[in-house]
Parts: C-alpha cells; structure tokens; sequence
C-alpha cells in the first residue's frame, strides 16, 4: 500500500493536471443551485420567462462545461494510471525473480492471477481518481455555492455530511476484512472444483465422488456466506451514506420557515439549496457508498495478494573473497524445517579442480539440495560450505556468480534470438565462442536447424523439444569461464548418447564438475561418487562402492542396463 | 425465443420464497422513492411560506426512511438471493459432473468455467429481473407524477428523452486497436514472467535477476501506449454521455418555469419536476441489465448442457467380492477398443504394451470400471485400485491425498507411503504428511510414487499401474515394484508399461494395436515378432 502510494506520488504532476481539470468539472456543481434558483426567483416566478430561460441556458453551458473538464480527467487518466501499473509490474516482477525461497516457483495460473490483480489495480486507481475525485470535487463545489448562498443554513448542512463520512471512514477496515474474505472464498471454489474437475478420473478411481462433492460444496457454502455477510455491510454502509444525505435536507425545510419569515432567506436561496443537495451533494455521496467504496476494496484486496505474490527482494550481500578454486564440505546438514528429517546429513566432502564428482540416489530424496548448497543458493543448518576457504553464500556475489555455473533440469529459455539465448552468462562471448561450445555439447545440428544464432526463440523454446532445450542450455554455460559446473539433472531429456557426449564435453573442461545425476551411468564416467539414501552420504570412486556399499551394489544390480545401450565408459 | 436454460432459470425463480419477499421490498422502497420529490416540494413550499408544518416534514422524513430502510433490506436480500442461488446451481452442477464420471463429456477447463462464471451469472437472474422491473416502474411512475404536476411536463420529457439520447449518442466504439494491442501486450509480459520463473533456478544461481527481470519488462512501453490511447477514447464516449441529463433537465426546467409564471406549478413544483426527471431517466441506464439477462440465459444455458446429459450406464460390468480375476467379453468402447477378449486371472502380473494411440490406457480403464463399455461385458471379481503416470492429487493435505475416499487413519496412511518408498520424501516436507498439498513442491515421480501409496492404502484385489512409474528412475522404479509385491502379496498387477524390462518381468503381455488384441502371450514368446519388438525400440 505504501509503494503504492509512493507510486502515485511520484506522478504528482499528472495528478496535479487531473486536480486542474477537475476545478472546470466542478463549476456545474458551483453555479448549478444558483442558476436554478435565480432562474425561478428572479425569471419565471417574477414573470419574466427571457431571463429565466436565459438563466437555464446558462446552466446548460455550465453543464457542457463540466461535461468538457471530465473530458480532460479521462484523457488524462492515462498519464498517471499507464505509469503507475508499470511502475507496479516492474516491482511485483523483481520481487517474484529475486523471491530468496526458490522452492516456491509460481505456475502459470499464478502468472495470470498477477496479470489479473494489476488489471485490477490499474482499473480500480482509475476509478478511484474518476470517482472519489468526483465525489471531492462536486461535494466541495456545490457545500461552498450553498454557503454562498444559505449562509445561515450552512452548519445544518456540512454537520450530518461530515458525520455520516467520518461513520464511513471508521467502517472501512471492517468492509476491507469482510470483502478480502469474499474474494479468499472465491479464489477457493475455483480451487476446489478446478481440483476435482481436473483430476475426475482419479476421483473415480478412488470411488471418492462423495469426498469430492463435500470439499467443493464445503467451499461452495462458504462462498455464499461471505457474499451474504459483504452485504450486511453494504447495506449498513449505504444505510449510513443515504441518512448522512437526506439529513441536511430535511433540517433545511425545517429551519428554514422562520428565516424566509423574516426575509433572512430568499426563494431563490432556499431552491438553490435544495438543488445543491438533491442534484449534486446526494448523488455524489451515493456514489461514494455504491461504488467507490467498492473500488477501494478491490484496489486493497489485489494489491493485498499482490504483495502476497512478490515479497520485498532480499539484496544479495557478502564480501568474502575466495582465495582458490576448491571446495571444503564440513559436517554439512540441511533439513526444509526444524522438525523435517534432514535432507543432507553430516556430509563432508573435498573439491578441487579436475574432480568430476557424480550424485546418486533416489528421486526425490533431496540431491538437488547438493545443487542449492554448492551454489550459495541455501546455507547450510550445520557445517560449513567452504568455497576458496570463504563460505560459499558469503563470497562476493559477483565472483560466485562467475565462478560457479548451475545447469538445473527445468531450462531457462526467453524470447529472442538463439545468440541472446546462448550469451544470457557470458555477454561478451564472441560468434565463435558460442558456436564452439555448441559443437561440444553436441548441438551443432540443432543450431543448423533452428537456422543459425540470427534465430529467434518464442516463449518456452516453443517448438524446441525439451533435450534440444537443454542442449541450448549446456551450451550457454559451456562458452562461460565458471571454474565450477553444476549438472543438476540438466541431462534428464537427453538420450544417454548424447548424456555422455556433454558430461566428457564438460569433464574436459577446467574446474570442478558436479553432475547430479538422472541415470546410473553418469557414475560410470566420474572420478569419484557420492551416494544420497536417506541416511549419512556414501563417497568413493565407483569401484571402492562397489567394494563396500551392499547399497551401491544394490543400486548398480537394480539399473537396468537394456534402457542404456551406450557401453560404459573407459574410466579416465 | 426460449432457451434450453430458461426452464433451469425457472426453478431458480421458484426455488423459494425470497424472490417474493424481495419484490415486495422493491415495491415498497420504489413507491417510498417515487412520493418523495413531491414530498420535497411540499416541504419547500412550506418553507416558502414562512410557516413550519410537522405533517409535512414527518411525511417527507417517513418517505425517505421508507426508501433507505428498503435499500438496506434490498441489498442484503439481493446478495441472499444470488450466493444461495448460486450455491445450489454449483452444487447441482457439480454433482451431476460426478455423476458423469470418466471420461467427461465436458473439458476440465470448460467445466470449470461452468461452475464458477456461468453458475455465478445464473445466480443473478432474480436481482437483475427485479431490477429491471424497479427501474421500468420507476421510469413509468415518474412520468405519471409529472403528467400529475403537469401534463406538458410529462410530455416535454418524453419527448426529449429519445432526442436526447439520440444526439448524444455514441458513435464510437472503443477503438479495438488499442484494446487488442493492449491484451496482445499484457499477454506477452505474462509469458515472459512464466519463461523467467520456469528458469528461476538459473536466474537465481547466475544472480541475473535484475537484469532478466528488464527482460520481461521490455514491452511495457508499447502496453502504456495502448493503455493511453484507450483512455482517450473513453474520454470521447464520457462526455457525450455525461451531457445527457442536464440536456433533459434543462428542458424540464424551462416548461415547469412557465408552468410557474402560469400559476399551475409553484416553486416547490419546480423541484419536484427536477427530481423526477432524474428519476425518469433511470430506465436509459437499464441497457446493461439487458445484457446481463441475456448473459444470464446463456450461462443457464450452459448449465443446463451439462444436466440435461445422462450418466452412463454401468451396467453391463458385474462385480463380485473374491480372488482378483478379471475377464473381458466382446467390449468395444467408441473408436478406441474393438471387441476386446482377455481374461485375466487372480494372482497374474500381466503388462499391456503397445505404441501410443493402441488403447492402452482405454483398457485400464475399462478393467476397473473407471469408464463405461459401449457394448459387451466386464466380468470382475475383486476391487480394482489404480495408479496413473500422472495422478492428479486430491484432497487437502498430503496424507489425506493419499487416504482419498477412504476412512484410512495416519498409520494406514503412512504404511501405504513406506510401500510406495515415498514416506522418506514426505517427512523431510516442511509439515510432514500435514502439508497442504497445494503447498508441496512435487516432481513427477514423488507424484506417482503418492498416486502408488493411494492405490496401496485400499488394497484391492486388483491392481492397475496405468504407465504409473514412467517418470521414476530406473533404480527407483525397481524399488517399488519390489515393494509392491511385499506390501500386496499374490494380487492380479496389470501394468501398462513402455519398458520391455517391465514387460519381461510379468507373467503374460497383452500387446494392443489399433484398439485390438494383437498378440498375447510371455515377453519372450511375442519378442521374436519385429512388430512387437518395434513397440519398444520405437518408443521410449
């Protein structure tokens, strides 16, 4: 909400137009009661219908006048609205890219989600600055020309307003709960149906459509209640707002007889208020309460989830400078929680450059964690990742982020062209470079069809497959001059010939490679093999495990060799 | 012309009573609306006067509260109306969609459309007949009010009101440029921000957020642009429209004033006809609640597509409680199975293989009832249990996602997982088995390995693994194939597999082509076909 209003403060100068503009939107306002009144005291009721028609028409040009300035309010809209949802967008997408908790990815439902909540914050700003402005204008305009004109009267009338606004004002936080929960109870629904209407065939499998039909219509029911209980309050707010209204008018007439006994109060006075109330201060107060109160929740709520969506960004610190290329585990151990089993356990291991090491072990049972750690991405719980005798999350971003390259299995790919793609960490590579580390990783094909480095990329390496995707990847990091690879799984769409073709590209390489691994193989080809099961890591050369481990043995037996015809590898 | 939803739309009218109490509130609040600018102008002529009349001051105060106290009750009768309205068309509709089962006629996306837009949209067609109704009355009666405060008024206004509208009229739509422009735009923002959050995990280890950040940044100016110019042209459209009512009201305004110079009309008069002008005019705002009604019969429409589809038949499957057997008679199911003949014995592991497109996973279904026969007959004896290559997980935790549709308790729940070699993945989750499974980070083979654990907990005489370990590792997948065997000892296992190690390991294979049997038989007696070898070398 701060950033929000920071926002629009900044744009002080398209609001300051708008404010302008408004001025000429509220002379209807100003004049109208007047005009009115003149029009029947001096014109019509004195008999003389010229100068009370003439006296409407001048009401008429007003209300063109009016009409003209609202005119300019809308055209200007863009000039504050445009800028505020860009500045908003930038915001909730810096804090999405840099979000410190990489195990919350959004989808791409929660990417529309976002895209609706800013629609639905640039929609309900412009409204805001239409209406509640409006509101401001035309109540401001029309409380002064009836001052003007009832002086005496003028306490009656700004009282019950001023009142009923500030009762407004105090109900707003609770209408803000009440419609946050509404929009909550929806967001649920579409959840729980989309959830079962999705996934039906397995809700037959189960023989679960009972279960299935409480948990949508539990969701179902809830949504109905809090529409109902949003509309106790409307009903309350609008309550308020039509009494704070009607109010005034009403201790008008009831006022006013002794004042036009005395002469204190002309006809035209007393029209030219009741005009002012019923034409211009009602309407805009029910304005208030029907819509604009609406809008401001809608613009809260959304910007509520939008903040919910992209937390502040965490600057990335440290200052340690690494003195060498090696890494030193030490006792290392990390768990998702305090009361999660750990996913790494007392984990030691020494790195240096020409070590090709390979992770083994079950799906799912945390090696990607291995990944995280090295790269700075996570600290440890306990021990220390020592990367250059400095621990590695503390190094200097910019020297870690140069020095260790990540290859995770899900492929980074934008819109552009394959040289943009390929260059994304190494910006001054040349044609040649990149073109080099193509052919290594064995892509040269792909890139010959794709139609060279001038191609383009649509979204999501659209008609790439997801091996040739992960070529392109391997590739990106091959041409950089991190001294540490990080293979997490980024073979996994490849066929093992081309596996192994890229794990020798990269093991020829200098440094430190680190291949997470999807298929056995790849511990054929390592020097040394660290396997993850649970319990306390398993680290040797294949063949020492193969000694010692009943496990490693026991994974080894169960691989089976008819899915990965490739022949192992001479060891190096 | 009737709708095919409108009778739905019907009983949505006639569900209760509220829509009586309703339009009984209208009524009320619209008549106390209607007498209240003469009330003002009664009251402002006693003000004229000099002389203060309680009758008339009650009278206009008894009139407003009439008015604000109905609103008050209409609002919240309004919003009864709808959600519960609403609430029992979801709540139809959804049970209906069950009922329907697997397959489902309707797309999971288009049904869900259904439920959440067009139930909400039908929900509303009490309110909006209602409103149309009040704003009709209202119009009606506020011409009456001025043909009794004076005829030519009511003349004047009638006539104006058309002229009015026709010359300010609307010519321009917004210009579709600019909104096509705007959408095509936010849509491509979208996409990028999905392509950089797919890619997270580079952006996050190469500290390249920043800068791709700008990335999926880089259309925004042209998305400004577009934005703008919508801006202008709505601009264009407003102040046309915003001259409407002074146009009328300037009209009413100068015949009430001869009205007074003519003695018919007095002072007070004169706001009574401002005030039923502008009420007059509450009809021309009615054109979107025309378009609301007919958006209203086209979502009962819709709605009324999916209930007027009868459940499918199931009653050509017998099902008896015993050993685990499984025979198929003559079963055809639309373009996918031709007169299929299998029996499966109890106890039997058997694997169902061929390419993509053969009927595979349309025979698994149809082993354990999931969906419907055309024609001929399932003989089975035993439940069936099913686990799929992509499960669609259920439920709110991850230990209830696993004990779905059953009453299995958390040791039940947790004997499944250890089964399923999944348990040591879900205690090392944030809150073990109690994570909502919204929350839960899954690959694709944790999600299997859960899909396994919730065919597990059932034990069933049947089981049928739908291609249910393809994402699993090679090692894990042999892990769980022998887990299976211990924690469900001697039942009938049908897999559909494209792995010719899976097939070689089970007792027959039943090799589908083009929605027949082609060959049955072990693995080894069907290898020496080429056909058959082709199925696997040609997959994968």
């Amino acid at each position: 909400m701060r950033f929000y209003l920071s926002t629009l403060a900044g744009h002080r100068r398209g609001v300051l137009m708008l404010l302008a503009w408004s001025a000429l939107e509220g002379v209807p306002a100003f004049f109208g009661g007047r005009l009115v009144g003149t029009a029947v005291d001096q014109g019509f009721a004195a008999g003389e219908p010229l100068t009370g028609v003439l006296w409407l028409l001048a009401f008429a040009a007003l209300a063109v006048a009016g009409a003209l300035g609202q005119r300019q309010v809308f055209a200007r809209l863009g000039a504050v609205v445009e800028p505020m949802r860009d500045a908003l967008v930038t915001r909730i997408v810096k804090g999405v890219l840099n979000d410190p908790t990489h195990r919350r990815t959004p989808d791409a439902s929660a990417v529309a989600m976002i895209t609706r909540h800013v629609e639905v914050v640039r929609d309900a700003t412009a409204g805001v600055l239409v209406q509640a402005r409006a509101l401001l204008v035309t109540t401001l305009a029309a409380l002064i020309g009836l001052a003007t004109t009832a002086t005496a009267l003028i306490w009656l009338v700004v009282l019950p307003i001023v009142a009923a606004l500030a009762l407004f004002a105090l109900m707003l936080p609770s209408l803000a709960k009440r419609q946050r929960d509404a929009v909550m109870a929806d967001e649920h629904t579409a959840e729980a149906s989309g959830a079962v209407l999705t996934g039906l065939r397995d809700v037959v499998a189960c023989r679960a459509a009972d279960e299935a039909f409480e948990d949508i219509s539990t969701q179902v029911g809830r949504q109905a209640d809090a529409t109902v209980t949003v509309a106790w309050a409307n009903a309350l707010r609008a309550t308020v707002i039509a009494i704070g209204g009607f109010t005034p008018i009403v201790l008008l007439v009831a006022f006013a007889p002794p004042l036009v006994a005395s002469g204190q109060l002309t006809t035209g006075a007393v029209l030219a208020a009741v005009v002012y109330l019923t034409n211009n201060v009602n309407p805009a107060l029910h304005g208030l309460a029907r819509t604009t109160s609406t809008i401001v929740m809608r613009l809260m709520v959304a910007l509520k989830r939008l903040q919910e969506a992209a937390p502040r960004t965490r600057e990335e610190v440290g200052d340690e400078v690494p003195s060498n290329g090696e890494f030193v585990l030490r006792d290392v151990t990390f768990g998702w929680s305090p009361d999660a089993e750990p996913v790494v356990r007392g984990l030691s291991l020494d790195l240096r450059p020409g070590d090709h090491l390979a992770v083994v072990g079950p799906s799912g049972i945390g090696k990607s964690t291995m990944a995280s750690l090295l790269t700075g991405l996570m600290p440890p719980d306990f021990g220390s990742v020592l990367f250059g005798g400095a621990p590695v999350d503390l190094v200097v971003p910019v020297v870690r982020h140069h020095a260790i390259a990540l290859i995770p299995q899900e492929t980074y790919l934008f819109t552009g062209t394959v040289r943009e793609n390929l260059a994304l960490l190494a910006p001054s590579a040349t044609d040649q470079d990149l073109i080099e580390a193509v052919d290594k990783v064995g892509a040269k094909p792909l890139l010959d069809r794709l139609g060279g480095l001038d191609a383009t990329l649509g979204h999501a390496g659209e008609g790439l497959s997801a091996g040739e995707a992960q070529l392109l990847a391997l590739a990106r990091v091959y041409v950089t001059s991190a001294s540490v690879v990080i293979l997490d799984e980024a073979t996994s769409h490849l066929d093992p010939a081309a596996e192994a073709r890229v794990e020798r590209a990269f093991s020829q390489r200098e440094g430190i490679l680190v291949v997470i691994a999807h298929r056995l193989s790849s511990a054929l080809r390592a020097n040394r093999v660290l396997v993850m099961d649970g319990g306390k890591p398993l680290l040797g050369t294949h063949e020492h495990l193969l000694k010692t481990s009943s496990l490693y043995g026991q994974l080894m037996l169960a691989w089976d060799p008819t899915h990965h015809e490739e022949a192992p590898l001479p060891k190096r | 012309m009737a709708k095919p939803g409108d009778a739905l739309l019907f009983s949505v009218v006639r569900r209760d009573h509220r829509p009586w109490l309703l339009m009984l509130n209208a009524a009320v609040a619209t008549t106390g609306g209607l007498l209240i600018p003469a009330a003002l102008a009664d009251a402002v002529d006693m003000a004229l006067s000099g002389k203060f009349a309680l009758f008339t001051l009650l009278w206009l105060l008894g009139m407003a509260a009439t008015e604000i106290i109905g609103d008050a009750i209409g609002i919240v009768l309004a919003a009864s109306i709808t959600s519960r309205a609403t609430a029992w068309l979801r709540n139809r509709l959804s049970r209906h969609l069950l009922a329907l089962g697997h397959p489902s006629p309707f797309a999971a996306g288009d049904a869900v459309s259904r439920m959440t837009g067009d139930c909400s949209n039908a929900g509303g067609v009490v309110v909006t007949l209602i409103s149309l109704a009040i704003a009709a009355v209202t119009s009606a009666g506020s011409v009456v009010a001025l043909a009794l405060l004076d005829w030519r008024l009511a003349a004047v206004f009638v006539v104006s009101v058309p002229l009015a509208m026709f010359l300010v009229r609307t010519h321009m739509q917004l210009t579709a440029d600019d909104v096509l422009t705007y959408q095509v735009v936010s849509g491509d923002v979208s996409a990028r921000l999905v392509d950089a959050v797919s890619g997270k995990r580079t952006i996050a280890a190469a500290g390249i957020a920043d800068r791709e950040a700008g990335r999926v940044l880089q259309p925004l100016p042209r998305l400004a642009a577009a934005g703008a110019g919508m801006w202008r042209t709505q601009a264009k459209m407003m102040w046309r429209a915003g001259l409407l009512l002074p146009a009328v009201e300037v009209v009413v305004l100068i015949t009430a004033g001869f009205g007074v110079m003519a003695g018919r009309l007095s002072a007070g008069d004169v706001l009574a006809a401002l005030g039923y002008a502008a009420l007059g005019m509450s009809i021309v705002g009615q054109v979107p609640q025309l378009t609301a009604l007919e958006r209203t019969r086209a979502s009962a429409t819709r709605i009324a597509e999916v209930l007027d589809v009868p459940p499918a038949e199931r009653a050509r499957t017998t099902t008896t409680n015993g050993s685990g057997s499984i025979e198929l008679r003559d079963v055809s199911v639309g373009c996918a199975l031709h007169e299929v003949n299998l029996t499966i014995p109890a106890g039997t592991f058997a694997a169902i293989v061929g390419s993509s497109g053969a009927g595979k996973s349309t025979l698994a279904a149809v082993l354990g009832g999931l969906s419907a026969v055309d024609s001929g007959e399932v003989l089975r004896d035993g439940e069936v249990g099913y686990a799929f290559e992509r499960p669609a997980l259920l439920g709110t935790t991850v230990g209830r996602s696993i004990g779905y549709g059953t009453d299995a308790d958390g040791a039940e729940v947790r004997d499944a997982a250890v089964a399923a070699q999944v348990h040591d993945v879900l205690i090392r989750l944030p809150q073990g088995y109690e994570t909502p499974i919204a929350d839960v980070p899954l690959s694709g083979g944790e999600a299997q390995r859960i899909g396994l654990a919730r065919a597990i907990v059932r034990d069933p005489e049947v089981l049928v693994l739908d291609d249910a370990t393809a994402s699993l590792d090679t090692v894990t997948e042999a892990k769980v194939d022998k887990a299976l065997t211990t924690a469900l000892p001697g039942r009938t296992r049908v897999v559909v597999t494209h792995r010719a190690a899976t097939a070689a390991r089970a007792d027959m294979v039943v090799w589908l082509e083009n929605g027949r049997v082609r060959g049955s038989g072990t693995h080894r007696e069907l290898w020496d076909d080429e056909d058959y070898r082709a199925v696997f070398t040609g997959g994968e």
